[in-house]
């Protein structure tokens, strides 16, 4: 199964996913899923926030929570098998599935009344349910540091060794480098630094203020980019495929921490996109 | 999409559910498919999305009559409950159409409950049940006598 991914030519198994993290692949589906009665709400609802439809943040998290539970269920196949099978762990995943829920029931509520969910300073209850969202937050990205040492030491994966350290680096800069990011970002009084009047189409950053959601997309997605390089590296270089993988480790984190200091500074991303 | 235009468009959809489940002998499990599954689910996927959009601007409640009377002078939650009326009592007929297939009752006996559960929903599934009563009761003196 794990000489499949080391080889271009046979797809990984994704059925698997169901059998090593059942929880997390449902989990997925059924965000994913939402999206038909959220679309529908965007359709019929005629009032603005901030200049978007109020159920674009739902929409948008849960995406990106979809996507984030579909992708540790596919690295679960990488945990030792006594991990996986452990009672301790099932409960940090159901506890991480439960953060999940509670962020997106958050978010909807926040569209349903058409007021923030993050930033919120005029209706009490969601003032004081706010730091526990980021308690929340915390612990559901917790998953993948977790996630990531157990890979780091699991020396029975199968893996070739540098795609091992690239997915286990990935996880765990995504821990990291999120909470820092997104932990500024939260106590921040909004994710723009600057007065922001033009953005990006899709990604909605600006492109004439800081917007410290660039540096947060990038953190959230190194344990996307980092298996990627080291995918490649063992297929076009694999004589130097750890020192690559971990020069792009570096490589990458220098990147989020320049598009962070960017935005402290209130500079567009790349102001000539979109 | 005004709650109008949306009321405009429910209405034949659920009217294609009914038709497919009077005319359920000719292709059983399309018509199932379509009253039990397709249509209740499109329409819960709107009355969700009403009940997102409106429900915190609602007036009203559930405590009282005068309450749930509130409830409905508002256009888009007044939808949303008939929109739940056409869900539910379409979903309601599939199940009788399913429940008096396996239990043998004759589809012609079914259309007249069909049509009062499409028009008056908990009328409609009383007369089932007593139908289904009487079916039951004949299969057990047949037995017996037998």
């Amino acid at each position: 199964m794990t000489f499949a991914l080391a080889t271009p030519r046979a797809l990984p198994d994704l059925r698997r996913m169901w059998a090593d993290a059942p929880g997390f692949t449902g989990l997925a589906l059924l965000l994913i899923l939402a999206l038909v009665p959220l679309y529908a709400a965007m359709v019929l609802d005629a009032r603005i926030f901030q200049g978007e439809s109020p159920w674009q943040k739902p929409v948008k998290f849960h995406v990106a929570l979809g996507i984030y539970m579909a992708t540790l269920a596919f690295f679960a196949r990488y945990l030792p098998e006594p991990i996986r099978a452990s009672g301790s762990w099932r409960i940090f995943a159901a506890a991480v599935m439960l953060a999940v829920l509670g962020e997106v029931g958050w978010l909807s509520a926040a569209a349903m009344q058409n007021t923030a969910s993050h930033f919120n300073t005029e209706i009490p209850a969601f003032i004081a349910v706010y730091p526990i969202m980021g308690v929340l937050a915390v612990l559901l990205t917790s998953a993948s540091l977790v996630m990531g040492i157990a890979i780091w030491r699991n020396p029975g994966t199968g893996l070739d060794p540098a795609l091992r350290l690239s997915i286990a680096l990935g996880l765990i800069l995504t821990f990291g480098a999120t909470v820092i990011v997104a932990g500024y970002l939260s106590a921040n009084e909004g994710h723009f630094v600057g007065a922001s009047t033009r953005q990006m189409a899709l990604m909605g950053w600006s492109r004439d203020a800081g917007d410290l959601r660039v540096a947060h997309f990038l953190a959230t997605h190194a344990l996307h980019t980092l298996p990627l390089v080291g995918l490649l590296a063992i297929q076009l270089s694999p004589a130097r495929a750890t020192l690559t993988v971990m020069l792009a480790a570096a490589g990458y984190a220098t990147l989020i921490a320049g598009t962070f200091v960017q935005a402290l500074n209130g500079q567009p991303f790349l102001p000539f996109l979109g | 999409m005004t709650p109008d235009a949306l009321f405009q468009l429910t209405g034949p959809l659920a009217m294609l559910g009914w038709l497919a489940l009077a005319l359920s002998p000719l292709a059983p499990r399309v018509a199932d498919a379509v009253a039990a599954l397709a249509i209740p689910t499109l329409l819960s996927v709107a009355y969700v999305a009403l009940i997102l959009v409106h429900w915190s601007d609602a007036p009203g409640g559930f405590g009282s009559l005068a309450e749930a009377m509130a409830l409905f002078t508002d256009p888009a939650v007044a939808l949303a409950g008939w929109v739940h009326y056409l869900a539910f009592d379409l979903f309601v007929g599939a199940w009788i159409v399913r429940t008096a297939k396996t239990e043998r009752i004759p589809h012609l006996l079914i259309l007249p409950c069909l049509a009062l559960t499409f028009l008056f929903g908990p009328a409609g599934f009383l007369a089932f049940t007593a139908l289904r009563a009487t079916y039951a009761a004949r299969a057990r003196m047949t037995v017996a006598a037998a």
